[in-house]
């Protein structure tokens, strides 16, 4: 176990690397640049820009100057918002991308794998098609879609809710985003227990554990769900790594300050230190959640051994 | 399976249904767009657009940090709130000379930054040359170019001098043409009368223009090959580089400050507003670099000062107690909310969590939904131009009659109409923004005449009647960068050109980056439809002055030096009135010639709940913090737009 956890860590530092090279050198064949506007600045004020952010140098160099950043996790200034770090603008948007994300996940979780697990064991019955009808509403509906029009109901009819903006965690303002972005992910987590619990529910050991007089109570919660969860878990992993690094929709729609915005806007101005450290810590993320899902698979099925 | 239908049918019902809830117009009841409740006490809180890039004035360029620079810092001069011209700020008056080269601005003496430091002409010095370095590479530093050698500064040049006679070469020794034109004019000024005492960097700055070169040996290269002039001239002298000392900003003493331009510029006084020549606190700035903008470490100069910044959330400002007028200031605190989207806005509008947007903040679909009867639209013209380019250079289009014929053929208030947000407009200079400027009659519809000039040119049957088949139409083409409401444009146009003159010019949309060089290097054959201009300060000039070249944003091949002669002539004219009437001679020319057709000018569109009061619709949405107040009386509320009219100024006390 220890052996494979080492071994997976030292697979990750060069595949952080990998990553950010390509992500630097997408940034450079994308057209435009950080300072341009509508309107063409004059030779000379580019020039001073250029020279000021070392943009003049060679590519070698620049390229070396993102390595040593990287390594060192201090990814310097970000080049459209000046005065601000890329690590400060990390630690100041994680929090709000975790809460959303990590309540929203919560929520999906304890209604999806209920409505998923109730879905099973009535399998064909109302209560299934229900069940499924509206998992398959939750993820053929676009949260851009959805986010909308929870905040035509309950913010611009009934006025219960802001429609926007982000007030803190726990706030009122959280609960629309909340809902939004947990839809689709209770949807899949509904699906995915009715399927892992159909298959597991019709196992040999369910059978043995039915024969020795467990009750039905008893087999579901303690036999069935350990092995009709699995799917869900090794679903969680990049799940909650995205979930965890914004989610650039609803963050815009809800215009919250967190690091999906910051990503899309680091894209749209091509802010290259904020875009590589965004990119570098998402990488690391759903990496490190990758190795947490596969350790967990040894704890939750016994079958698994590493 | 009924089950399974049932649920079917029911998912059905509920998305079509959610669907059609959410595309369907907001239904417009009452007098205002949702909620109308005061916030307590006086906060406004205010959508300003995009996350600021910087709280440095001298670093930002766009709108979103100029609304929030107009609340932190003050300048010489402030907007005026309805008309844009400049009102006193830190300047108390001031006085130009007889060419408009030179500007001496008197300070008030209890003007004082936040910590109640006392602003001196000093501090505008430092200010202006501050943004100027060439490390600290603000992109808008060439806003201040005009001021005599900063850009020779800003752009790391050199003086060229004679090591045996000392002498610096003129910068009209290099000029292509041989002319010394603009050199004659500032020793002309020297002539113009004193406002402030004579001193020797005061009579420095009246010796005429000296060429520059940049000091980076690579650049040097290429200029000398763009103007091999140049090499000739640099040969065997020594490069002296410029230094911040030689920009002409000065401050003769503690309360006047005097501004020498390169050459006479009258519009000069509309620059001097925008925030990169507002004043910063030199201690702060030195002391803490890049993050002096930090709340904690931010020193203000304007009616609020900074509280908090929360990036991407908000921005709170409170009343500034060491502002000079702070007796006129009425807001306690302003709220902005840095946010791009439009519908956010709107429903946070309509929730009544905020009290008012930007510009260009309402989707159009919304406001041909009904919206923009309500009376707390805001829907007046902007300080921009949109118009289509003339190739001129080729036939048919290369007759001046035909042009004007294409440019009356259009009903312009059918476009208004057909748009939402913008505004018919006939003439080039925008109508109607610009306090005082006499707009030259325009093209208004009218096809007998288009038909009659069309004729004129040659395009007639027997009996001298146009006859549009003679036309060559397929010999032209309307060419436009790939955009929605470019296209609706030009489709709009080509209709009324097959309804009014019968005659189908071909549309062809090409990318951006290849639309701007066809357009320069003139490959289009008849019109580059989605060229818009927005002016950089409120003056004609910002516009006319786009035709004084033949290169830039020009695009027409249309160059005339008498129209430039006329430019010049009214740009030495010290008189306001006189000069505008001279610019609108030479817009006059410029209609007649016909090298573009204008269409259109921005609406504000923007949304301002009705107890918002002392904030108005003017050309830029640009908004002096200090006469904006929250009325709580609703008799006394805003039903409509606020009147623009400057002699109902009532609250503003300049």
């Amino acid at each position: 176990m220890f052996r494979f956890i080492v071994r997976r860590l030292l697979v990750t530092v060069p595949m952080v690397l990998v990553v950010i090279t390509l992500t630097w050198a997408l940034i450079r064949l994308a057209p435009g640049n950080f300072y341009a506007s509508e309107r063409k600045l004059p030779p000379a004020i580019e020039k001073n820009i250029r020279t000021k952010y070392g943009l003049d140098q060679p590519w070698y160099v620049q390229y070396g100057r993102v390595m040593r950043n990287i390594m060192t996790l201090d990814f310097g200034n970000s080049l459209r918002y000046e005065s601000e770090t890329v690590n400060d603008v990390l630690k100041r948007t994680v929090p709000v991308s975790a809460a959303v994300g990590i309540c929203a996940y919560l929520l999906a979780l304890l209604v999806g794998t209920t409505m998923g697990t109730l879905a099973a064991l009535k399998q064909n019955s109302k209560l299934d098609y229900a069940a499924m009808g509206l998992s398959m509403l939750g993820i053929s509906m676009p949260n851009f879609v959805l986010g909308p029009l929870l905040v035509l109901v309950f913010s611009l009819s009934l006025y219960w809710l802001p429609p926007a903006r982000w007030g803190g965690f726990p706030s009122r303002s959280i609960v629309l985003p909340v809902l939004t972005l947990s839809a689709i992910y209770m949807a899949y987590i509904a699906r995915l227990t009715r399927a892992g619990m159909l298959e597991v529910l019709r196992s040999d050991y369910i059978r043995t554990a039915r024969a020795k007089g467990l009750t039905e109570r008893q087999v579901v919660l303690r036999h069935a769900l350990r092995g009709g969860l699995l799917p869900v878990v090794s679903f969680t992993g990049p799940a909650l790594a995205i979930l965890i690094t914004g989610t650039v929709v609803v963050e815009r729609i809800f215009a919250l300050p967190g690091l999906g915005t910051y990503f899309i806007n680091a894209n749209l101005n091509r802010d290259e230190p904020l875009i590589l450290g965004i990119v570098a810590f998402t990488s690391i993320l759903v990496l490190v959640f990758n190795l947490i899902v596969d350790i967990a698979y040894g704890f939750i099925d016994p079958r698994i051994r590493y | 399976m009924t089950a399974r239908k049932t649920t079917r049918i029911l998912t059905f019902v509920f998305v079509a249904a959610s669907l059609l809830a959410a595309c369907g117009p907001p239904v417009q009841k009452s007098e205002f767009f949702g909620k109308v409740e005061p916030p307590p006490g006086q906060t406004l809180r205010y959508i300003t657009g995009s996350e600021p890039e910087s709280l440095d004035p001298a670093m930002s360029s766009g709108q979103p940090e100029a609304r929030i620079d107009v609340a932190l810092y003050e300048g010489l001069v402030e907007y005026h709130p309805k008309t844009m011209e400049p009102i006193p700020g830190v300047a108390e008056s001031w006085k130009v000379n007889g060419n408009a080269s030179e500007f001496v601005f008197f300070l008030r003496h209890n003007a004082k930054f936040s910590n109640g430091d006392p602003i001196t002409a000093r501090d505008f010095v430092y200010s202006f040359k501050r943004g100027l370095r060439p490390e600290l590479a603000s992109r808008v530093a060439f806003l201040a170019w005009e001021i005599k050698d900063a850009e020779a500064y800003n752009t790391g040049g050199a003086f060229v001098r004679d090591p045996k006679t000392g002498r610096f070469v003129l910068a009209s020794e290099a000029e292509e043409s041989g002319g010394g034109g603009a050199a004659e004019q500032t020793t002309a000024a020297a002539t113009g009368e004193d406002a402030a005492p004579d001193t020797e960097f005061h009579r420095r700055m009246h010796q005429p223009n000296r060429l520059f070169v940049p000091t980076d040996e690579k650049e040097r290269a290429k200029a000398f090959k763009a103007n091999p002039k140049l090499a000739a001239l640099v040969e065997g002298k020594e490069l002296v580089p410029a230094t911040a000392d030689d920009v002409g900003v000065e401050a003769v003493d503690d309360y006047t400050l005097r501004i020498t331009l390169r050459q006479p510029a009258p519009y000069f006084m509309g620059l001097v507003q925008h925030q990169f020549f507002r004043v910063v606190h030199e201690k702060t700035v030195e002391k803490y670099g890049v993050n002096w903008t930090k709340p904690g470490n931010i020193v203000c100069s304007g009616t609020h000062m900074l509280a908090e910044h929360k990036p991407y959330n908000e921005l709170v400002v409170v009343k500034n107690p060491y502002y000079w007028d702070a007796a006129q200031v009425k807001l306690d605190k302003i709220v902005f909310y840095p946010l791009d989207d439009q519908t956010t806005m709107m429903n946070l509008y309509k929730a009544g969590e905020v009290d008012a947007t930007y510009n260009h903040t309402v989707p159009s679909a919304w406001l041909r939904a009904g919206l923009r009867q309500a009376s707390d639209y805001m829907d007046a013209p902007e300080n921009g131009s949109v118009y289509w380019q003339i190739n001129t250079t080729a036939p048919p289009m290369n007759d001046k009659r035909v042009r004007k014929a294409f440019a009356m053929a259009i009903d312009r208030d059918a476009l208004e109409k057909f748009r939402v947000v913008s505004k018919a407009n006939n003439v080039f200079v925008p109508s109607g923004i610009l306090h005082g400027y006499p707009s030259p009659k325009g093209y208004d519809l009218d096809i007998e005449g288009a038909k009659k000039l069309l004729a004129d040119a040659g395009y007639k049957d027997a009996s001298g009647k146009f006859d549009a088949s003679k036309f060559p139409a397929t010999s032209v083409e309307v060419i436009y960068n790939t955009n929605e409401s470019n296209r609706q444009v030009a489709e709009f146009i080509q209709a009324q050109w097959k309804q009014n003159l019968g005659l189908t010019i071909g549309l062809r949309a090409i990318e951006w980056k290849t639309f701007l060089s066809t357009r320069a290097k003139l490959e289009y054959k008849g019109f580059a439809g989605g060229a818009g201009w927005s002016g950089d300060y409120m003056d004609p000039y910002t516009y006319l002055g786009l035709f004084a070249t033949e290169g830039g944003d020009n695009g027409t091949g249309w160059y005339d030096p008498k129209f430039v002669d006329m430019l010049n002539a009214a740009n030495r004219e010290p008189d306001q009135a006189k000069r505008y009437a001279m610019l609108s001679k030479a817009e006059e020319y410029l209609l007649d010639n016909a090298p573009i057709i204008p269409l259109t000018k921005p609406a504000t569109s923007w949304m301002k709940k009705p107890y918002v009061k002392g904030m108005y619709p003017n050309a830029a949405t640009l908004h002096a913090w200090k006469f904006v107040y929250i009325e709580h009386d609703p008799a006394k509320w805003d039903r409509g737009m606020p009147d623009m009219t400057t002699d109902q100024l009532a609250e503003v006390k300049e």
